[in-house]
């Protein structure tokens, strides 16, 4: 049932994303400087560094959220399957249903648990009938491990459930739109262990159908279910690579200091 | 990696297991010369204290690897420190196995009898334990001194304890092919010299761990082997 794929089996995979001399400013703020990574598909890869290293600042460039932000401008390139996605023939709102993305509180809408999954599918038109929309809606909330939890309560409002089970509502939600890739900013930090653990086992099940891209501030959480991860520091991709290389026997001394715990 | 680790608990906690592993270097390095001293000067009482001895090194090991599985479970190390815990676990394997070593020496000292034509080899045993005794000192000193250099030169030095090993075996055979009634003896005395030849391999053992500390490798080179005696 689970594919026992290992964190050895990374390569030969596809490139889903691919980066090439990013920078990200804000205002003055030289935030993110020459960042070149290539996102494979079907992997978790984490991206951790110490607070303000440009690592979510660069996940939110993946799915152009840092659109929003009128200071923010980005240079350079990054293509989702070798197209810019920062072409201005690109929509936004299409990108995102292709990106989504999963944030470090859980935040339903003020909807029912049905309403907040099937609001990406609503508006995207991508449910003929209510039937296939019920499918759909039972379909992203096994995916999200929460279907039998919540399957005899799908009216009732989705703030009323626990912490754990709202953030993998939103992964349910994230998902219903079918994308191909999820954006993961600490999607945990806010979840008790056990709820982190049934996040973390989700993820794992993910990494079937999508590539999986996820901030932490948690070094073991980035070893336990990345297979690549990459080191950010004061705005430079310092170091990325294998997951197990990275944790053994990092190359540069910072990425050294950092997963250890050391001034530096 | 120099410099501390913000939670300095962590510094104290793989300072001591790394203390722990270096005193029980001293301790074997002391159970080997009283060893080889109790069996050429056939002093019974020393090579018992030796054997007794030996439980303290037992203990420490245990010690040792019950510490490293506490760092491991509540430190979740990684990296250099990841690699020093894995040295730790190795080393002290190492030391214990030479500490059983020289009870083995001193186990036999009682059976090797005065005989003066066969304790001649007493003296190429007494150069071979120096020469090994000087192997496992200056690996435990590439080891805690991060000497890359220090570890590889004691690797490259494992080549003629093997060469003084064969030497010993071939003249032990010659005794015995000689005259039989030398035949117990000399067994004994192979045995030992053979025990003495292994601390040599655990020497370079722990010089692999040196290195691997270092740099995240185990040495490319193959251990370098001079054992001829299986083909005599």
């Amino acid at each position: 049932m689970y594919d026992t794929t290992s964190e050895k089996d990374v390569d030969q995979k596809t490139i889903k994303f691919s980066a090439r001399k990013v920078q990200v400013f804000y205002g003055d703020t030289h935030a993110i400087k020459d960042v070149d990574v290539d996102i494979e598909d079907k992997t978790v890869t984490a991206f951790i560094g110490p607070s303000g290293c440009g690592k979510s600042t660069f996940l939110r460039c993946l799915n152009r959220m840092n659109d929003t932000i009128d200071i923010c401008r980005i240079e350079g390139d990054i293509r989702l399957d070798g197209e810019d996605i920062y072409d201005r023939r690109v929509d936004p709102v299409q990108l995102r249903a292709k990106v989504g993305m999963v944030f470090q509180k859980p935040n339903p809408f003020p909807k029912s648990i049905y309403d907040n999954v099937a609001y990406g599918p609503r508006i995207h038109g991508l449910a003929r009938s209510k039937a296939d929309l019920d499918q759909i809606v039972e379909r992203a909330l096994r995916r999200g491990a929460l279907w039998d939890e919540v399957k005899d309560r799908l009216h009732a409002p989705g703030t009323g459930l626990s912490g754990g089970q709202q953030q993998r509502l939103c992964i349910a939600r994230a998902v219903a739109t079918e994308p191909e890739v999820l954006l993961m900013d600490e999607p945990c930090s806010a979840l008790d262990p056990i709820a982190t653990a049934q996040v973390e086992e989700l993820i794992a099940e993910l990494r079937r159908d999508y590539s999986v891209v996820i901030v932490t501030h948690s070094m073991q959480q980035a070893a336990r279910v990345s297979q690549k991860t990459a080191f950010f520091h004061l705005g430079n991709l310092v170091e990325f690579g294998e997951t197990g290389n990275i944790f053994t026997n990092p190359e540069d001394k910072r990425t050294e200091s950092y997963i250890t715990g050391r001034i530096g | 990696m120099n410099t501390n680790h913000i939670l300095s608990a962590f510094d104290r906690d793989l300072e001591g297991v790394q203390a722990k592993v270096m005193r029980m270097g001293g301790m074997v390095e002391q159970a080997l010369r009283d060893s080889i001293t109790a069996l050429l000067s056939h002093d019974i009482e020393m090579a018992a204290r030796v054997r007794q001895d030996d439980r303290a090194i037992d203990e420490l090991d245990e010690a040792v690897k019950s510490d490293c599985a506490r760092i491991l479970a509540l430190r979740a190390p990684t990296a250099v420190d990841l690699r020093v815990v894995l040295s730790v676990i190795e080393i002290s394997s190492n030391l214990e196995r030479c500490g059983d070593y020289a009870k083995n020496i001193a186990k036999r000292t009682p059976s090797v009898g005065v005989q003066h034509d066969i304790m001649e080899t007493g003296t190429a045993l007494r150069r071979m334990a120096e020469f090994v005794q000087a192997m496992l000192s200056d690996a435990l000193d590439s080891y805690i001194h991060q000497d890359e250099d220090k570890a590889l030169d004691v690797i490259q030095r494992d080549v003629e304890a093997d060469q003084m090993y064969n030497t010993l075996f071939r003249s032990l055979l010659t005794h015995m092919m000689e005259d039989p009634r030398s035949i117990a003896t000399a067994m004994h005395l192979h045995f030992i010299a053979k025990n003495i030849e292994r601390v040599g391999d655990h020497a370079t053992g722990i010089c692999e761990q040196a290195i691997y500390v270092l740099t995240g490798e185990m040495p490319q080179e193959p251990r370098p082997k001079q054992d001829s005696t299986t083909r005599m």
